[in-house]
């Protein structure tokens, strides 16, 4: 009796995880050099798109996607200024992000997979094992401990959250501007929302517009690879990056958050039991993908931030940190 | 200017004493005592004391050396060399963690405010014992660092 209760949990751990591997398998294979075999290219694409069809809020997007008239926040809408008018500001590297056992799992029992690697879960093949647990992500991402610091960080944003759910259309707004400058003097400005991700296509994005909610981490709602953070607001939305005033990339995708604070000793980006609760930080993000609506999936899409990396490779997304803010957040 | 002020001031005491005007003489030498310790105090405000450590603010969120001995009485300058904006906190009141900050029994909390790229603060440490204090927007990223105080020599 008690072998056959082995056995049966044996095959639930077993079976699970065979199918991630094989699935994990074909993704990783998809990140190596050009494939030869038409088949195996195709073979990939299958596989992501298998792992993008496990992304956890499939169903809740397929109900609220469609909402011509979507309910208004519990309370009434919810008014948000943030600044930094002095100071410079942290740009994210890319790195290996160590993966955190509350948020990923183990190799046994792996959390976190479904969805579009690194946009939403990371397969268990993308995933460094020493010892029975996870370590790092073998790919880089915009995730890690890596940064520079840049100076002259100045953020302009106004914002309205007014819609509950994801829906077709939406009564939230953002205007934002965002800009540094490099060693060299150029400066670089990420501007926002020409128009808001009004629904998500892996995640929700509560009407373009969320304030004071969890994300990230446990969650699934954006990557696994930041850390679970209580997020005072966030936004999704089309925008454009330039550099010297010029347009280099437009539209983009960018993704900004003020959260508690989700970095460590040296800078590290914390593991969910890390975080500081009291102290707060905007993040900007445009991130290498870009949606592809009709379809309801990302594909990776490097940005032209203009910025060059010392090995001569342009930095292919902009994450950056605000520190120095002043907040003002009220109901009405 | 101020010399000759103060020369005008004592000429006038001479000649009230001279007259035998004890009420007036009286009134001279409370004001001249009172005139006396508000310049005594603006000169010490215009005139920074000499450090007698200096700590370096870095972009690696740092406080270099992250910890100084000093006597009582003696000033730490904290000078920026980082792009970002920094403070130098000795105020358990505004710590996230307790343990980020501590102050010896008697010690006043002190806070710099925001210090900008290339500013700098000082402060004059009185009592004895050992402070730890921190960066209010970079606590998190562990930008502590320790001032210890020895009793000064007599």
């Amino acid at each position: 009796m008690k072998r056959k209760h082995v056995f049966r949990r044996n095959v639930i751990i077993f079976v699970p995880g065979l199918l991630l591997g094989l699935i994990a398998g074909l993704v990783l294979s998809a990140g190596r050099e050009a494939p030869a075999v038409t088949r195996q290219a195709s073979g990939n694409m299958a596989a992501i798109k298998m792992l993008q069809a496990l992304a956890p809020a499939r169903g809740y997007l397929q109900a609220h996607r469609g909402v011509q008239d979507p309910l208004g926040l519990l309370g009434g809408p919810v008014k948000v200024r943030i600044r930094q008018s002095e100071g410079g500001v942290f740009v994210a590297l890319p790195d290996h992000r160590r993966l955190d056992k509350d948020v990923f799992g183990t190799p046994r029992l792996p959390r976190a997979y479904g969805g579009t690697p690194g946009i939403n879960g990371v397969p268990p093949i993308l995933r460094d094992v020493q010892e029975s647990r996870y370590t790092v992500m073998k790919k880089k991402s915009p995730f890690g401990d890596k940064y520079i610091v840049m100076a002259d960080g100045k953020l302009r944003l106004e914002a309205v959250d007014a819609t509950a759910t994801d829906a077709a259309q939406s009564h939230d707004s953002v205007r934002m501007e965002a800009s540094w400058r490099d060693k060299k003097g150029n400066t670089y400005t990420v501007q926002c929302c020409q128009m808001l991700a009004t629904h998500g296509v892996e995640f929700p994005t509560f009407g373009g517009v969320v304030t004071n909610h969890l994300l990230h981490g446990f969650t699934r709602l954006g990557t696994a690879l930041m850390p679970t953070e209580f997020t005072y607001f966030a936004f999704w939305g089309m925008g454009s990056v330039s550099k010297n005033g010029k347009v280099l990339d437009h539209p983009r995708l960018v993704h900004g958050m003020l959260t508690e604070y989700v970095r460590t000793q040296g800078y590290r980006l914390a593991f969910d039991r890390e975080v500081t609760p009291t102290r707060q930080q905007f993040h900007l993000m445009v991130a290498p993908f870009k949606p592809v609506m009709k379809e309801g999936r990302f594909i990776p899409s490097p940005v032209k931030t203009g910025f060059t990396l010392p090995n001569g490779v342009e930095l292919p997304f902009w994450h950056v940190m605000f520190e120095n803010l002043e907040v003002k957040g009220r109901r009405g | 200017m101020v010399e000759r002020a103060w020369l005008i001031i004592i000429r006038f005491g001479e000649y009230l004493l001279k007259q035998q005007w004890v009420g007036l003489t009286i009134i001279w030498v409370l004001l001249l005592a009172a005139g006396a310790e508000g310049i005594g105090r603006r000169v010490g405000e215009a005139t920074p004391k000499k450090p007698a450590a200096v700590v370096k603010m870095t972009d690696q969120l740092t406080f270099e050396p992250a910890r100084v001995t000093i006597k009582a009485g003696e000033t730490v300058r904290w000078k920026s060399a980082s792009l970002l904006v920094h403070t130098v906190t000795g105020d358990p009141a505004l710590a996230a963690k307790p343990e980020d900050a501590a102050l010896p029994p008697g010690a006043k909390p002190f806070n710099s405010g925001n210090i900008k790229p290339g500013g700098q603060f000082q402060h004059t440490f009185k009592v004895p014992g050992t402070y730890r204090y921190f960066c209010i927007p970079h606590e998190g990223a562990g930008m502590i660092g320790v001032v210890v105080v020895q009793p000064a020599t007599t």
